[in-house]
């Protein structure tokens, strides 16, 4: 007995070590990048040998910096909206569509995800350039919205699993038509949801680099494309700076999904 | 207020026939219950009329104004769900309140209403509560004030009792009824549970397969029904299998797994032929049961009974198999050569008896149903 409850003290301890070890692997690379942001050397070193803000005034005062940073906003904004948008709402018809078609159009839906980015950004670029559109926000809009909105399509599918649709045969029988029954009765029920998704699609957005690099000028380009360009010039400790703006936003986009599905957890728990 | 009409309404799905051919008037102000069994197609019918399916074939006229194609939020009809549908995301009030608001009612007016209609189902406190924390039965208030709120022309109720335990049921199958009375609206209602049927109902439609059988009063399609499957359906009977001996113009007279031969009377309408194979259902309250051999009359056969004393009444031996009490009658459970037939009788009427007894089954052959092998009844007088 006594032996046994060792050995698996063992195993519990062993297991633990391992998940730290493996997260810290993760981790702490992350570390040592916002660690070397606060460095005031002109090379990236680790550890830093005087700490200062000196990069972060840098950044402030640098167009270049502020102009990426403004262009991956809006690309990610774009790109949530429009992904998120057409998940929801492909995710939405779905439940309505019992037809053998609709059992090819789930798998189809992921094909972007498949295709190596190179290949779909080169493709892109060929298409957009036929259009005139290229360099535009709106291409690289289009082009993160063909990753992001599989992304939120399934995280609506799974959603639109748990909706109790008899609620929307009672809207319709109340009078109300199809749009005023999704804003007023399936909206309210799935908007964590939505939450959830336009920030997965916020985030795939504004990590993404090589569409991106194919698709954008210097007047669109983003943060992880200038920081790509920046590199080749510099090994500067601005690219820490901006790497821990990077992962400041996703972490902050992720606490924020975090708390919103927990939020229904907790909701459905009480219900 | 409304009357409706179905006209040969069909829902297929696929291969599958949901409802088949089904044609009835439903009356102004009337309270018509669909029974039958699940799967039979009364929920189906109930959401064709509803506007949520549209039918594959056949027509629905709401005061004669043809509504088929018509789509549920544009049909002033109303639904109350078997799991009531609230919307959890609302409070009680604004649930009520919700059709109100789609037809466009200014604010401070539907809550006035919704309020109104709350307290109508006696749920007048609850406006601000959160509908997912109600008990079922304040649900099920609260769903029917939401529906009432819009004034339907006709009110849809699809098993909304079918979820509630059986005291809190039969309180709301009379509060429903009273409700009714008092709107004088048209009711569409929808169960699988006879009683709920015969205590709610101005006419009970009978569903089975998607088809539906019989419309009729409940005294009608309990006295007269118009095939076996309606016999079985709407009370505990026994089915005894029979095979007809031999016919004349005041009788027919067949063969059964109980050993004697039976009498049916009958005026020769019937068309039956020696051979045919029947069904007879024995209601229990038709059977009675006392102690004892049948007497030396009633033993003699069938065929001398009738010619002596043109007696309708058979009668059988057999021991008493098992005696279940059930509140106020007892069930006795009766092995008549190995086939077993059940009687009932409230447990006063005389001395109770117990397993192993010997008795005597009579009942008047008037009283017998019979039903051909394909199901139809067999009418054993003219209309």
């Amino acid at each position: 007995m006594t032996s046994n409850l060792h050995r698996e003290t063992v195993e519990t301890v062993a297991f633990r070590a391992g998940y730290l070890a493996l997260f810290a692997l993760m981790v702490v690379p992350l570390l040592v990048v916002i660690a070397t942001s606060f460095s005031d050397g002109a090379r990236i070193a680790f550890p830093p040998e005087n700490l200062s803000l000196t990069w972060y005034v840098e950044f402030f005062d640098s167009i270049r910096w502020l102009e990426a940073f403004t262009s991956s906003i809006i690309v990610g904004v774009g790109t949530a909206a429009l992904a998120t948008l057409l998940g929801v709402l492909g995710a939405f018809g779905q439940e309505f569509d019992d037809s053998s078609l609709g059992s090819v159009v789930a798998p189809l839906v992921l094909i972007p995800l498949l295709i190596p980015p190179v290949i779909l950004g080169i493709t892109l670029l060929m298409y957009f350039n036929e259009g005139g559109l290229r360099g535009s926000y709106v291409s690289i809009i289009l082009a993160h919205t063909l990753w992001a909105t599989p992304l939120v399509y399934f995280v609506m599918r799974s959603v639109f699993s748990r909706f109790d649709w008899q609620q929307l045969d009672a809207a319709h029988d109340l009078g109300a038509g199809p749009v005023q029954s999704f804003v007023h009765v399936v909206l309210p029920n799935v908007k964590h949801g939505v939450f959830v998704g336009a920030l997965l699609a916020f985030i795939i957005s504004l990590q993404e680099f090589v569409m991106a690099l194919f698709l954008s000028t210097s007047t669109t380009q983003t943060i992880p494309v200038l920081a790509w360009t920046e590199l080749r010039q510099a090994m500067d400790p601005m690219v820490s700076v901006v790497s821990t703006f990077l992962i400041l936003i996703s972490l902050g986009a992720l606490a924020l999904a975090v708390i919103a599905t927990n939020l229904e957890w907790v909701s459905k728990q009480l219900s | 207020m409304s009357d409706i009409t179905l006209q040969g309404l069909e829902k297929r799905y696929g291969e599958t026939t949901a409802v088949e051919d089904v044609s009835v008037e439903i009356d102004d102000g009337e309270l018509l219950c669909l029974l039958g069994p699940s799967g039979s197609g009364k929920s189906t019918t109930l959401r064709m009329l509803a506007g949520l399916e549209t039918p594959t074939e056949g027509a629905i006229r709401l005061d004669g104004e043809d509504v088929t194609d018509q789509p549920a939020y544009d049909r002033n009809t109303s639904t109350v769900f078997q799991d009531w549908a609230l919307f959890p995301h609302k409070t009680v009030l604004e649930n009520v309140a919700f059709g109100l608001k789609m037809r466009d009612v200014p604010t401070d007016e539907r809550r006035e209403r919704a309020q109104a209609m709350l307290e109508r189902v006696q749920m007048g406190g609850y406006g601000d509560e959160d509908p997912t924390t109600l008990s079922g039965g304040q649900k099920q208030r609260v769903a029917l004030a939401r529906s009432l709120a819009v004034n339907p022309d006709v009110l849809l109720l699809d098993e909304p009792l079918s979820n509630l335990d059986k005291r809190l049921r039969e309180d709301m199958q009379i509060e429903l009824r009273e409700i009714h009375d008092d709107l004088e609206e048209t009711f569409v209602h929808v169960t699988h549970d006879q009683d709920e049927a015969f205590t709610l109902a101005d006419r009970i439609g009978i569903m089975n397969e998607g088809e539906l059988i019989q419309v009729g009063d409940p005294d009608e399609v309990y006295e007269n029904p118009k095939n076996r499957f309606i016999e079985g359906f709407l009370g505990d009977t026994n089915f005894v299998d029979a095979t007809v001996a031999r016919t004349n113009g005041e009788a027919v007279y067949v063969e059964t797994e109980l050993g004697a031969e039976l009498i049916l009377p009958s005026d020769g309408a019937h068309g039956l032929e020696s051979g045919d194979e029947l069904t007879l259902s024995l209601r229990p309250e038709i059977l009675s049961i006392d102690r004892g051999e049948p007497d030396a009359a009633a033993t003699a056969t069938a065929d001398q009974r009738a010619v002596t004393d043109g007696s309708t009444t058979n009668a059988v031996a057999g021991t008493v198999a098992n005696v279940i009490y059930r509140g106020s009658t007892v069930r006795y459970s009766v092995s008549i050569d190995g086939a077993s037939v059940f009687a009932e009788r409230t447990d006063a009427s005389s001395g109770s008896l117990s397993a192993g007894d010997d008795v005597t089954l009579e009942w008047d052959g008037e009283d017998v149903l019979a039903f051909r092998a394909d199901g139809s009844r067999v009418s054993l007088r003219e209309p």
